[in-house]
C-alpha cells in the first residue's frame, strides 16, 4: 500500500498527461462564446486545457470541484495591442522600450523587450486581462508584434507567439493647413499642391518598398541563392508571401482608403488598427473582410459639429455593417498603465449600439482570431486553453470585481502593486488616535 | 510761381487753417537741379462731388490752392490761373483714411489669437518673486518692468517714410493712415501720416493718435519664454500697469503735500499712460484684443478703469458672439479681409474643413453690415488685406447689405474722427487738406470702377493714362451671393426650455444627502430652485406646470467637475513665473467651447476651471455653471468663493521639461516649501506696508500677486493644490497651517491615501482621479482604492476629470469607487456631486437634491453607475440645457449646414473667380479662431505635464 502511494505520488509529480490535476469549475454562468451564455454551468479542466464545458460535465476520478457558484465566468480578456511590458512610466525615458528609431525596421521584435516584472502587468491582469498583443512602434514599418500571456517565469515562458504580424504605419494623407502663428518655430505649411504631391509620393515609395521586398523574396527562392541575406527583407518574407497578416495603423479616412486600395491590389491580408474614421468606410471594410481594431472609443470627436458620442457609436456602426471589430486602447506607453480598463471600452461601445455579443467578442474571440490563436484562446470550448476569469457580476459593469483567474489551467494571483499598497495603508494606525 | 506768391499763399493758408496742429507751410524755394513740382492751383471741373457720405453735388467745381481745398461747390466759372481738369463723368470723393495701418520692414500683422503650439513654457531666468526687471528694461532705460509694456514709445520717432511704399494704398484711394505701433502689449502711439513721398516732416498730419494696447502674449516669443506667455497673463499685465499708473498719480500728489528727500521717480512710461487714464483721459486708448471674446474683455477692462470707451480693432470673427463683441458705445475698426476657400486636391480633403472654418468664410462679408448697425461707428483698415482685394471685398460687403453711405463713412469721416483729424481730412470742405480721389464714372462703389487719380495735399497721383477709356462694361463679377447660409452659433446655444415650474415625477431620486436614494417621491422645482421633495406633490402644482414622468429613470444632482481645463482661452498655464497669483481664469473663460455641449451631455452642470500646474502658485480659478449661451461672465458662478491653483512636485520643479529648464526656483521639493513660505511672508510684509500707508494716509502701490496671496491668508480665497506624494502633501499642509490657512482641496492627491488621517484632520478635500497612475514617477504609487480609503478615513473625496473626455462620463468614474472601494452607490455618486461642491465651497447651493438648492439636475435612463446608462436631460437653474433627442438633432442640423456650406465653397472654388483670390486670403480660410482652436488641443495635467507638447504624441 505504501509502495503504491509512493508510486502514485511519483506519477503525479511527473509531468505526465495522465496525472495532471483535474478540476471542475462550477459557476453561476459561463460565457462560452460571445453568443453562447449558459447559466449554472461547469468547466472540466485537465492541465492547461478545457476537456468539457456545459451545464454539467463529467467528474473524472480525483477531480476537484471548485465552487464559483456566485460568479460569472468569461474567457480571459485579450488586449488587442499594447505596450504592456515594454513601457513602465511614460515620463521616464529609461523605463521605455516600446519605440525604436529607423523608418523600416521589420526585424524588430516586440516580445524581446518584455519586462516580466513590470508592475503594470499584474495591474492589467487584476481586471481580467490574460493576454496582450505587444506591438512595436516607431517608423513606417516598426517591426513584428508578439503575443504574451500575463503570467509566467520570465520572458520565454510568457511569450506565446514571437511573431504575429508586421506593423505598417500608413503615411499621413491629411493636409497641413495651419494658419501661420506667431511662435518662432512654426513654419507656414507648404502649398496644398505641393503637399498633395508629397503624399502621393509617399504611397509610391511605400509600394516600391514592397516591390523590392517581393523581388528579394523571389531572388531568395532561386536554387543558387542569387542574393545575400538582408535582415529587413528576411523578416518580411512571411508577410510578403501573404502567409501572415500586416497590421496597418491608419486613422484618417484618406489613409484608410489608400491602405485598402493598396492591400487589395497586392493581395495582402491586412488588419486595420487605430481606425478613427473607419466608421465612415464600414461598408467597404465589411465587403473586403478587413478586420478593425478600433482604438478611439474615448477620443473626442475631431470636429465640433459631430455629436459627443460619435466614437462611442463607431464600433456599433462597424459591426452593423458586418465588420469584425476588436476594441483596444491607444498604443504607446501612456495607455500601457490603463489596460485594465479594456472591458469598459467595450462596455461603452455596447451602451451605444454594439451588441453585447460583439462587445464581448471585441475583447476575446476577435482578437484571438487576429492573433491566429482561435484554436486556443478567445472562447471557452472543448480543447481550448483553460484561460478564464471569474467575476462577481457582469464583466462590462464598472462595479464588478474580477475575483479569480486561470491561465492555461493555472491559478494566477490577482495581487498587484495596488493591492499591496492598499493592504499596507489600510492597516496604517490612525496617528491621532493616541492623542485624542 | 513766384516766391512771394508762395509766402503769401502760406500765410493765407495759416490763417484759414489756423486750427490745424501741423503747419503745412514748409515748402521752400527749390535748389537748382531739383525737379520742380509745378503750381498747386487746380480746378476740378464738372465732376459729381461726394462732399461727405451724406451730401453729393452734381456738376460741381473743386478748387485746390496749394495744399488745401479752396472752394468746393457750384460755380459757373473757373478763376484765372488754375489748371483745369475736365472731370465730367467722374466722381470726386474725400481721400480714404486707414485708421490702423500696420506697416514696416518687419511686415507686422494684426493680432489673431488662435492655437499656437506652446513653444517653450518656462520662466524668466532672473526671477525674484515678481515680474522682474528684465533685460529689456536694462537695455532701454527706465520704464515699466514687464516685457512689451512701453506706452512711451512713439512710432513717429522711427517713421522713415521713404522706406514705405504707399503706391498700392494710393491706388485704392487712400491718402492718410494712422501708422499704428506694432510691437508689445502697451505699444505706445503712432502718427497719422499722409501717404505721399517727400520730406518726413511734411507727411506727418498728427504725431500721436492714441495709446495702443494689444492682447499679445508677447513673452511666448522669447526662448525660453518670459512673462506673460498666456492670454490671462497679458490681461493681468494690463491691470497691473493701470494700477501702477494710477498709483503714480496719487504718489506725486502725496509728495506735493509731503515733500521728501527721495522724490518719487515718474518714468516716461507712466507719464505717457497717464494721459489716457482718468481724471485726465485726453489720449484715446485703442485696443487690439485679437479675438471675438477678447473684444468683450477689452470693453470690460475699459469699464474697470473708467476709460473713455476704447477704440476696438476687430477680427471679423465677431459673428460668434455679436451680442458680446459689438457695443453701441464703441468705435470699431474692421480689417477688410475675407477668407477664401482654396481648391483642395481631393474631394475627401473637404472632410478636414470644419463647420467653424466654413462659417467664418461665409459670414465674413456680412460683418461690415453687422458692425455698421450694431456699433457706434465702423471704420475699415487695409491691414492684412491684399491690395488687389480691397475693392472686391468692399463690394462684397456692400452686396451683403452695407449701405454705400456707411461704406464711405467707414473710409473717410469715421476714421478721421477716430484719429482726431476730422478737422483736416475726411470730407471735402473748404479749408481742409486737399486729399481726394477721382473715380471714373458715377460711383466708386461698383465692380471694376476705375480710379483716375488720388490727390494728397493737393498733389495728384495719376493712376491711369488720361485718355484711356473707362471700360465700364466689362464685368468679371461672380454670381451674386444671396447672403450667408451659415447659422449664428447663438441660435442653437441656449436653453431648450425654461419652464417656471416642473414636477419630476416617479424618478429614483439620488439625493446625495442622508436620505440616500429615494423611490416613490417626486421633486418639484420652481424658478430655478428645488421647491420640494415628497410624495404626491402633484396636488400643489400651479396650472400649466410641466410634468416629467420618470418611471424607471433616475434623477441625480448635476455632476460637478472639480478639476477642468476645458473652457479656457489662450493658454491654461502662465507658466513663466513660479508665482502667477495675479492671473485669472475668469478673464479667459471660453463660453463658445464645444465642450460645454459635450459635457452637458454627460450630465455635468458645474466645473472648476483651473490654471495649470506649471508653477507652485498658479492663477486664480473660476467656478462656472455650464449655462450654454451665456457670456463668460455669466457662466461664472458668482456665489462661489474665490480660489487659486497651487501645485507641488514634478511639474513645478520642471522635472519633465527638458534639460534647458534647470534654473527657475524651485527645482526641488525643498524649494517648493521654501517658495510658499517666501510668498506668504512677502504678502504679510506687503500687508504691513499697506496698513502703514493707510495710517500715514500715503498712497500704496497695489500688487495683484500679493493681494491674491493675502486673500488666502485672510481666508477669502480657497487653495486648490495639485499634489502627488505623501511627503509633499504633509509638508504643504503644515506650511499652510503655519500661516493659519486651511487648504480647500488637494487636487489629484494620488498618495493622499497614505496620509489620509492628516488630510482629514486638516480638513482639506481630496479631489482625485479614479484610477490613473504610472504616467510619471510621482504617480507610481497611485492606486484606484485611494478614493475609498481616504473617504473611510474621513476625507471629503471627489473624482475629477482633468480632461474634456472624462468629463463626458464622470458618472462612470464614480462607479469605480464602488468597484475599488466597495462604497455604496449613493456614497460613490457623491464623489462627483456633493463632495466636489463641498470642496469648492458651493454646497449650500448645488451638489445634492435638497429643498432650496439650485435646480441643477441630470436625468439618466437607468442607474447612472451602470455603463448602459445615458444622460437624457441636464437642467441648470431650472432650465433645460441638454436633452438627448435635441442634442442629436442639433448635431444633425450642424452636419447638414456643414454639407451645404461645403457645397457652396466647392461651387466657389470650381468657378473662375477663385483663381483671383490672394494666397493670404486662402491661408486665412484654414485659420482656427481662438475660441475654436482652444478645443482642438485640450489640456490635461496628465498628458501634458503642464509644459510643452512633445513631438509624436
Amino acid at each position: 500500500m505504501k509502495r503504491v502511494l509512493i508510486l502514485l505520488g511519483a506519477i503525479c509529480l511527473s509531468p505526465s498527461v495522465y496525472c495532471e490535476e483535474t478540476f471542475v469549475y462550477r459557476a453561476k454562468s459561463i460565457q462560452l462564446t460571445p453568443t453562447q451564455l449558459i447559466s449554472a454551468g461547469e468547466i472540466l479542466v485537465r492541465g492547461s486545457k478545457i476537456i468539457e464545458v456545459g451545464p454539467t460535465v463529467s467528474r473524472p476520478k480525483g477531480s476537484k470541484v471548485i465552487d464559483w457558484g456566485s460568479f460569472q465566468v468569461y474567457p480571459g480578456l485579450i488586449s488587442p495591442g499594447s505596450s504592456l511590458g515594454l513601457a513602465e512610466i511614460n515620463a521616464l525615458r529609461p523605463t521605455r522600450d516600446e519605440r525604436e528609431v529607423g523608418s523600416h525596421t521589420a526585424e524588430i521584435e516586440a516580445w524581446s523587450a518584455i519586462n516580466p516584472d513590470s508592475e503594470l502587468i499584474p495591474v492589467a491582469r487584476a481586471n481580467g486581462i490574460t493576454h496582450s498583443w505587444v506591438i512595436p512602434m516607431g517608423g513606417t514599418i516598426s517591426g513584428i508584434s508578439g503575443l504574451i500571456r500575463l503570467e509566467g517565469w520570465g520572458i520565454e515562458e510568457m511569450t506565446v507567439r514571437k511573431s504575429v504580424a508586421l506593423h505598417l504605419w500608413w503615411p499621413g494623407q491629411g493636409l497641413a493647413t495651419k494658419f501661420k502663428t506667431q511662435s518662432v518655430s512654426d513654419k507656414k505649411p507648404k502649398a496644398l499642391k505641393e503637399q498633395d504631391k508629397e503624399r502621393k509620393r509617399s504611397l509610391v515609395e511605400l509600394d516600391e518598398f514592397f516591390n523590392r521586398g517581393e523581388a528579394y523574396a523571389k531572388a531568395r527562392q532561386t536554387k543558387d541563392l542569387k542574393v545575400g541575406k538582408n535582415p529587413t527583407w528576411e523578416a518580411m518574407l512571411p508577410f510578403l508571401n501573404a502567409e501572415m497578416p500586416i497590421v496597418i495603423h491608419a486613422e484618417d479616412a484618406r489613409q484608410i482608403t489608400s491602405a485598402l486600395d493598396w492591400a487589395k491590389r497586392r493581395k495582402y491580408e491586412i488588419i486595420l488598427s487605430g481606425a478613427k474614421d473607419s466608421w465612415k468606410l464600414a461598408e467597404r471594410l465589411a465587403e473586403e473582410e478587413v478586420p478593425v481594431i478600433f482604438r478611439h472609443i474615448f477620443t473626442a470627436p475631431p470636429q465640433s459639429h459631430q455629436p459627443h458620442d460619435l466614437h462611442f457609436r463607431a464600433p456599433g456602426i462597424l459591426a452593423e455593417a458586418g465588420v469584425r471589430v476588436s476594441i483596444g486602447l491607444r498604443l504607446g506607453a501612456w495607455a500601457a498603465a490603463n489596460q485594465r480598463n479594456l472591458p469598459y471600452y467595450a462596455a461603452q461601445a455596447n451602451a451605444y449600439g454594439l451588441s453585447r455579443a460583439d462587445a464581448i467578442a471585441s475583447i476575446t474571440r476577435n482578437p484571438a482570431r487576429l492573433l491566429g490563436m482561435q484554436d486556443r484562446l478567445g472562447t471557452l470550448e472543448k480543447g481550448k486553453d483553460a484561460t478564464f476569469i471569474a467575476c462577481d457580476g457582469d464583466l462590462l459593469d464598472l462595479r464588478t470585481q474580477v475575483v479569480d483567474m486561470r491561465i492555461e489551467g493555472k491559478r494566477v494571483s490577482l495581487a498587484s502593486r495596488h493591492t499591496r499598497l492598499r493592504e499596507r495603508y489600510l492597516n496604517r494606525p490612525n496617528p491621532y488616535r493616541k492623542q485624542d | 510761381m513766384s516766391f512771394s506768391f508762395r509766402i503769401r499763399g502760406c500765410l493765407i493758408w495759416a490763417i484759414i487753417l489756423g486750427f490745424l496742429k501741423t503747419s503745412f507751410c514748409t515748402e521752400r524755394f527749390p535748389f537748382p537741379g531739383e525737379k520742380p513740382t509745378g503750381p498747386k492751383l487746380h480746378a476740378l471741373v464738372g465732376a459729381s462731388i461726394q462732399l461727405n457720405p451724406n451730401k453729393r453735388i452734381e456738376d460741381g467745381l473743386l478748387l485746390i490752392r496749394n495744399d488745401s481745398i479752396e472752394f468746393v461747390g457750384k460755380k459757373p466759372k473757373v478763376p484765372e490761373g488754375y489748371r483745369e481738369w475736365n472731370c465730367t463723368g467722374k466722381t470726386i470723393y474725400p481721400g480714404f483714411i486707414d485708421p490702423y495701418l500696420l506697416a514696416g520692414p518687419k511686415k507686422p500683422a494684426l493680432l489673431e489669437l488662435g492655437h499656437e503650439r506652446v513653444l517653450d513654457a518656462t520662466a524668466d531666468l532672473s526671477f525674484h518673486g515678481l515680474p522682474s526687471p528684465n533685460s529689456e528694461t536694462a537695455r532701454k532705460g527706465p520704464g515699466f518692468e514687464v516685457v512689451g509694456v512701453h506706452p512711451q514709445r512713439k512710432r513717429a520717432r522711427e517713421f522713415e517714410g521713404n522706406s514705405m511704399d504707399w503706391e498700392k494704398l494710393r491706388e485704392n484711394g487712400f491718402t492718410v493712415a494712422h501708422l499704428a505701433p506694432t510691437e508689445g502689449i502697451f505699444r505706445g502711439s503712432g502718427p497719422c501720416v499722409l501717404l505721399m513721398d517727400g520730406p518726413v516732416n511734411e507727411r506727418i498730419l498728427k504725431d500721436e493718435v492714441g495709446q495702443v494696447i494689444a492682447f499679445d502674449p508677447i513673452g511666448k516669443r522669447n526662448s525660453p519664454s518670459i512673462y506673460p506667455n498666456s492670454l490671462m497673463g497679458v490681461i493681468a499685465v494690463i491691470r497691473q500697469t493701470f494700477w501702477e499708473t494710477q498709483y503714480s498719480l496719487k504718489r506725486i500728489a502725496f509728495e506735493k503735500r509731503n515733500p521728501t528727500g527721495v522724490p518719487f521717480f515718474m518714468h516716461e512710461g507712466t507719464e505717457s499712460l497717464l494721459r489716457s487714464l482718468p481724471p485726465n483721459s485726453s489720449f484715446p486708448v485703442w485696443m487690439e484684443p485679437g479675438s471675438c471674446l477678447m473684444m468683450r474683455k477689452a470693453i470690460e477692462l475699459g469699464e474697470e478703469f473708467s476709460l473713455p470707451p476704447p477704440i476696438l480693432i476687430a477680427t471679423g470673427q465677431e459673428w460668434r458672439r455679436p451680442d458680446l463683441s459689438l457695443s453701441p458705445e464703441h468705435h470699431y475698426v474692421l480689417p477688410l479681409v475675407f477668407p477664401t476657400p482654396s481648391k483642395l486636391p481631393n474631394e475627401e480633403d473637404w472632410e478636414q474643413i470644419s463647420l467653424d472654418q466654413l462659417r467664418s468664410w461665409d459670414f465674413a462679408p456680412s460683418m461690415p453690415s453687422l458692425f455698421s448697425s450694431k456699433t457706434k461707428s465702423l471704420s475699415f483698415t487695409t491691414s492684412g488685406c491684399d491690395p488687389s482685394e480691397f475693392r472686391t471685398n468692399l463690394m462684397k460687403a456692400i452686396a451683403r447689405g452695407l449701405p454705400e453711405k456707411a461704406a464711405l463713412a467707414a473710409l473717410t469721416t469715421n476714421p478721421a474722427k477716430l484719429c482726431g483729424i476730422e478737422n483736416s481730412v475726411g470730407t471735402l470742405e473748404k479749408g481742409k487738406v486737399a486729399n481726394l480721389l477721382i473715380a471714373e464714372g458715377k460711383t466708386f462703389f461698383r465692380e471694376n470702377a476705375k480710379l483716375h487719380s488720388t490727390w494728397i495735399r493737393g498733389t495728384p497721383h495719376l493712376l491711369r493714362p488720361e485718355n484711356e477709356p473707362a471700360d465700364t462694361n466689362k464685368s468679371n463679377s461672380s454670381k451674386p451671393d444671396a447672403g450667408p447660409i451659415a447659422q449664428f452659433p447663438g441660435k442653437e446655444r441656449k436653453p431648450i426650455e425654461n419652464p417656471e415650474t416642473v414636477l419630476f415625477k416617479g424618478f429614483k431620486l439620488w439625493t446625495c444627502e442622508d436620505e440616500g436614494i429615494l423611490t416613490g417621491q417626486d421633486l418639484l422645482i420652481q424658478n430655478g430652485k428645488i421647491l420640494s421633495i415628497g410624495k404626491n406633490l402633484e396636488g400643489q402644482l400651479p396650472e400649466d406646470s410641466k410634468i416629467i414622468e420618470g418611471k424607471g429613470k433616475h434623477l441625480t444632482p448635476g455632476i460637478i467637475d472639480c478639476h477642468s481645463h476645458a473652457m479656457i482661452l489662450g493658454g491654461v498655464n502662465e507658466s513663466t513665473l513660479p508665482s502667477t497669483a495675479m492671473v485669472r481664469i475668469a478673464d479667459v473663460v471660453n463660453s463658445e467651447s464645444i465642450n460645454l455641449e459635450w459635457q452637458l451631455a454627460g450630465g455635468v452642470t458645474a466645473c472648476n476651471l483651473l490654471h495649470g500646474s506649471a508653477n507652485p502658485i498658479g492663477g486664480q480659478n473660476a467656478v462656472i455653471k455650464l449655462r450654454l449661451g451665456s457670456s463668460p461672465m455669466n457662466l461664472i458662478m458668482k456665489r462661489a468663493p474665490s480660489g487659486i491653483k497651487f501645485a507641488l512636485g514634478e511639474n513645478v520643479k520642471q522635472a519633465n521639461w527638458g534639460d534647458k529648464y534647470v534654473t527657475r526656483f524651485p527645482q526641488s521639493r525643498m524649494g517648493v516649501k521654501t517658495f510658499f513660505e517666501n510668498r506668504f511672508n512677502a504678502a504679510l510684509e506687503y500687508d504691513r506696508l499697506k496698513q502703514q500707508a493707510t495710517f500715514e494716509k500715503a498712497p500704496f502701490k497695489k500688487n495683484l500677486e500679493l493681494e491674491a496671496i493675502l486673500e488666502i491668508i485672510r481666508g477669502e480665497r480657497l487653495i486648490h493644490c495639485h499634489s502627488y506624494r505623501q511627503d509633499e502633501i504633509l509638508v504643504f499642509l503644515r506650511t499652510m497651517e503655519s500661516f493659519g490657512v486651511r487648504v480647500a482641496s488637494l487636487q489629484h492627491v494620488l498618495e493622499g491615501y497614505k496620509v489620509a488621517d492628516e488630510i482629514a484632520r486638516h480638513g482639506a478635500g481630496a479631489s482625485t482621479f479614479s484610477d490613473w497612475w504610472a504616467y510619471k514617477f510621482e504617480v507610481y504609487d497611485a492606486i484606484p482604492y485611494a478614493g475609498a480609503l481616504m473617504h473611510r478615513r474621513g476625507c471629503v473625496v471627489s473624482f475629477n476629470s482633468d480632461s474634456p473626455d472624462h468629463a463626458r462620463r464622470l458618472n462612470l468614474e464614480a462607479a469605480k469607487a464602488v468597484k475599488y472601494g466597495k462604497l455604496s452607490e449613493s456614497e460613490a455618486f457623491k464623489f462627483v456631486s456633493l463632495n466636489p461642491a463641498k470642496q469648492l465651497g458651493i454646497d449650500s447651493w448645488v451638489g445634492s437634491l435638497k429643498v432650496g438648492k439650485d435646480a441643477d439636475l441630470a436625468i439618466w435612463s437607468t442607474n447612472p453607475l451602470d455603463y448602459r446608462t445615458a444622460c437624457l436631460e441636464t437642467w441648470i437653474d431650472g432650465k433645460l440645457f441638454h436633452s438627448l433627442a435635441h442634442t442629436r438633432k442639433r448635431s444633425e442640423r450642424r452636419a447638414e449646414e456643414r454639407e451645404a456650406l461645403i457645397r457652396k465653397a466647392r461651387a466657389f472654388t470650381d468657378g473662375d473667380t477663385q483663381s483671383m483670390s490672394s494666397s493670404s486670403s486662402e491661408e486665412r480660410f484654414f485659420r482656427h479662431a481662438l475660441e475654436s482652436a482652444c478645443d482642438l488641443f485640450p489640456h490635461s495635467c496628465r498628458t501634458h505635464d503642464c509644459s510643452k507638447e512633445r513631438k509624436g504624441r
